[in-house]
């Protein structure tokens, strides 16, 4: 190991452990606490108004989907085009406690943090049930199963009563030491409590893939039959592949119910499912911190087409509505453009930066 | 020299700054409101012309000085039918300081009822499902509710089946909370005493050929069909009808089916899309159509016209709904300021809850007036039935009120 722990020049790995290790030099680690110290700090001295609050706390909601889309579908490569199914099922979790006890009962207002494990652990077990084809079917065909739970989902929540026929289930504000929310605190509050699921969830993940049972996940991906020849269990580890995809979305449906304080069907549709599917993909699929990328990238996006729409909206004649079909034009091209041009993701792009930095204070 | 070029310099900037703030106090007040509504995806053959509608007349107050020297800024903005994006778009009209809100899907309004009662914000939504009504004081439906419509068209049917017995009626529902909505209200009104027997509850699904559910209604002798849902389903469902020769030809023809429907299932679009096989169908709305002259007709063709849009748009009852729930803001606007009171959300409140008797508010572009109060959040109580001939909506009889819409209640 070089002295200097703080460049990367010069480093060299002299045993597993080195290799291993979360922040190869002291600058990563320095980086990232500074970081997210601002990301802590920022709200004290900037207040934003709630639409871009709102949008903030989407960005993070999406980030906790994608990590557990990433796990099933980057890092063991296995397609899922029902993650917002699983998400549903977090959201569905909660709003049955409140069509059950009332959307006002304490064990949703107060006990929120034990309702959103609950949820993710509700997401889980049903990612575990869907994964289970996954132990004989592979490729499309194993999409298909995924498309298949999504249709069943939206099935289920659309004609039982009990789910209000996927009408809007109330979720009421939550309790803080301070007392119960108000409009003003919500989306703070949730942009806080967003930031540490994010910050836990990039940790467990991060930590996962060092384990045995994370780089099982790759090994399957890469070859599942050379894996099960090392002693792996492809089944297994595709089962519970699915089971944390599931228990990150249900996590985040459930914060999504708890954020929009509403649990309603339109938000777990198909069409989110590939919307997550297209995060992923342009975040960088296999990649941890493509998981941040995607979703700022799209949703940033979404909203500056959405600007340009309306700027469009007032020099163009509205009756050629060109400029409301920017929008889904703008998402499309940006996909297929990915696709194309650069199917790594935006993760390769920080991983090119990060090389660049790597090697100073040499140029090559 | 320097003393009068100073001077000089300084009396020209007192006339700017007096100038400034003449033109300001002449510029009077802006009062922002803000639509939300699927201009693009699903339903959005009914957003577009709806939000021309509602950009039209507030440009046509503004344009007219109606309010005087104040203006109305309505911001609207596509939400794709997506409630996320429909919230986002109402925290951001909340951070401008809007006064009064127009909101446009079932789901959203559903979904945002909790946010406009803490936010005491006025709400005209275009949907007119009478579950938007439960447990909300800001929302106000523009026009008669779904239920009140389907209740409506089954008293029609009532009053005047020509056959013997009681008729026989199946539903025709869109599968969500905007298509559900009336049906128990309906079955209701057939327990407080409504002639008509249930027989089917259809909820279709995205079918393209309706064979086999027409050929079951006709087994079990459906004679009437009341539908509530969109135009595309009707369509499908009238070309499959016409294609077997089970469309009445008139109200009621003894071995065929006579079919009906609410507001969304109907208009110029069902006549495009089912081209001949739209004749003989029975619609109600609480709309003016465009095939009628009147009043209402020449108004909102000229509307139209003077802001340029096609005939399509100018002819379509979406636009004559956008145009409506415009005209009530604007004239709540209108009254707060003649009482002399600030405009806000709450005197705006106050301005809908005092439109009923002597202050009712007569829109040309509906078939009745307006009526607000606290116990009456659907704006016009009054339907009138309209049925296709060559290829038109022509009405058929006089403008009614359903009565068992206050019987069930």
């Amino acid at each position: 190991m070089s002295t200097n722990r703080w460049l990367a020049t010069g480093n060299y790995f002299t045993s597993y452990q080195d290799e291993q290790r979360l922040f190869f030099t002291h600058l990563d680690r320095t980086i990232l606490s500074l970081f997210l110290f601002m990301l802590f700090v920022w709200p004290l001295l900037f207040s934003l108004s709630n639409k871009y609050m709102l949008v903030l706390d989407n960005i993070l909601i999406a980030m906790v989907a994608i990590i557990g889309l990433n796990i099933v579908t980057g890092f063991a490569g296995l397609i899922s085009i029902g993650h917002a199914a699983f998400m549903g099922i977090g959201a569905y979790t909660l709003a049955s406690f409140s069509r059950t006890l009332g959307d006002s009962h304490v064990i949703i207002t107060h006990a929120w943090p034990l309702m959103i494990v609950l949820s993710g652990l509700m997401g889980a077990v049903f990612g575990a049930i869907v994964g289970l084809p996954a132990m004989r079917l592979k490729h499309l065909y194993l999409a298909i199963a995924t498309l298949s739970f999504q249709m069943i989902f939206s099935w289920t929540i659309n004609f039982l009563e009990f789910f209000n026929q996927g009408q809007t289930i109330a979720i009421s504000r939550v309790f803080w030491f301070t007392g119960k929310l108000g409009r003003k605190d919500h989306y703070l509050f949730w942009y806080y409590v967003l930031l540490v699921v994010v910050i836990l969830s990039g940790f467990m993940v991060r930590n996962l893939l060092r384990t045995r049972y994370g780089r099982c996940l790759s090994a399957v991906r890469d070859n599942d039959r050379a894996a099960d020849a090392m002693g792996m269990h492809p089944g297994l580890t595709k089962v519970y592949a699915f089971g944390l995809a599931g228990f990150f979305a249900g996590i985040a449906g459930a914060l999504h119910a708890y954020v929009y304080r509403g649990v309603g069907f339109e938000s777990f549709t198909l069409h989110h499912s590939i919307t997550l599917l297209a995060m992923a993909i342009v975040g960088g699929l296999g990649t941890l911190n493509g998981s941040f990328w995607g979703p700022t990238a799209i949703i940033a996006l979404e909203l500056q087409v959405e600007t340009l729409a309306e700027h469009a909206g007032q020099i163009l004649p509205s009756d050629w509505n060109l400029a409301t079909a920017l929008k889904p034009f703008s998402f499309g091209l940006v996909i297929v453009l990915f696709l194309m041009f650069e199917p790594r993701g935006i993760a390769n792009w920080w991983r090119i930066a990060r090389s660049y930095t790597k090697l100073w204070p040499f140029r090559y | 020299m320097k003393n009068r070029k100073r001077m000089t310099v300084v009396f020209s900037l007192t006339l700017i700054v007096l100038f400034a703030f003449t033109v300001q106090a002449q510029a009077g007040e802006t009062y922002k409101l803000g639509l939300s509504l699927a201009i693009t995806g699903p339903t959005s053959d009914a957003g577009d012309p709806y939000s021309k509608g509602v950009e039209d007349y507030f440009q046509y107050v503004n344009d007219m000085k109606i309010l005087g020297d104040d203006k109305i800024e309505c911001t609207i903005r596509d939400d794709q039918y997506k409630t996320d994006v429909t919230k986002r778009n109402f925290e951001d009209f909340l951070d401008q300081g809007i006064v009064f809100y127009l909101n446009y899907s079932t789901g959203s309004t559903l979904a945002l009822k909790k946010d406009f009662d803490e936010e005491k914000m006025p709400t005209i939504p275009a949907s007119f499902h009478a579950g938007n009504l439960v447990d909300s004081s800001y929302i106000f439906l523009p026009i008669a509710s779904y239920s009140a419509q389907a209740i409506g068209l089954a008293e029609y049917v009532a009053n005047n089946h020509k056959g013997s017995g009681t008729p026989k009626v199946a539903m025709f529902l869109h599968p969500s909370a905007f298509g559900r909505g009336p049906l128990e209200d309906v079955q209701k009104a057939v327990a407080a005493g409504l002639k008509i027997e249930i027989v089917e509850v259809v909820e279709h699904g995205k079918d393209l050929d309706n064979t086999a559910m027409l050929q079951r209604l006709k087994s079990k002798g459906v004679q009437y069909v009341i539908g509530q849902t969109i135009q595309s389903p009707v369509a499908t469902m009238l070309k499959d009808a016409s294609r077997l020769g089970l469309v009445a030809k008139t109200f009621g023809e003894e071995g065929k089916i006579t079919f009906t429907g609410c507001h969304y299932t109907g208009g110029n679009d069902l006549v495009s899309l089912a081209g001949p096989a739209a004749e003989n169908y029975y619609w109600t709305t609480s709309y003016i159509v465009t095939s009628e002259p009147g009043v209402g007709t020449d108004a909102q063709l000229a509307l139209a016209k003077k802001y340029g849009r096609d005939e399509k748009t100018a002819n379509s009852h979406n636009y004559a709904n956008g145009v409506m729930v415009a005209q009530v803001a604007a004239e709540a606007i209108l009254r707060a300021k003649a009482k002399g009171v600030k405009i806000t959300k709450e005197s705006l409140y106050d301005e809908l809850l005092a439109m009923n008797g002597m202050n009712a508010f007569y829109p040309v572009t509906t078939v009745g007036p307006v009526t607000y109060s606290k116990t009456d959040k659907a704006g016009v109580d009054t339907l009138q039935m309209y049925a296709v001939k060559d290829g038109v909506f022509h009405s058929v009889g006089a403008p009614f009120i359903p009565e068992y819409t206050g019987k069930i209640k």
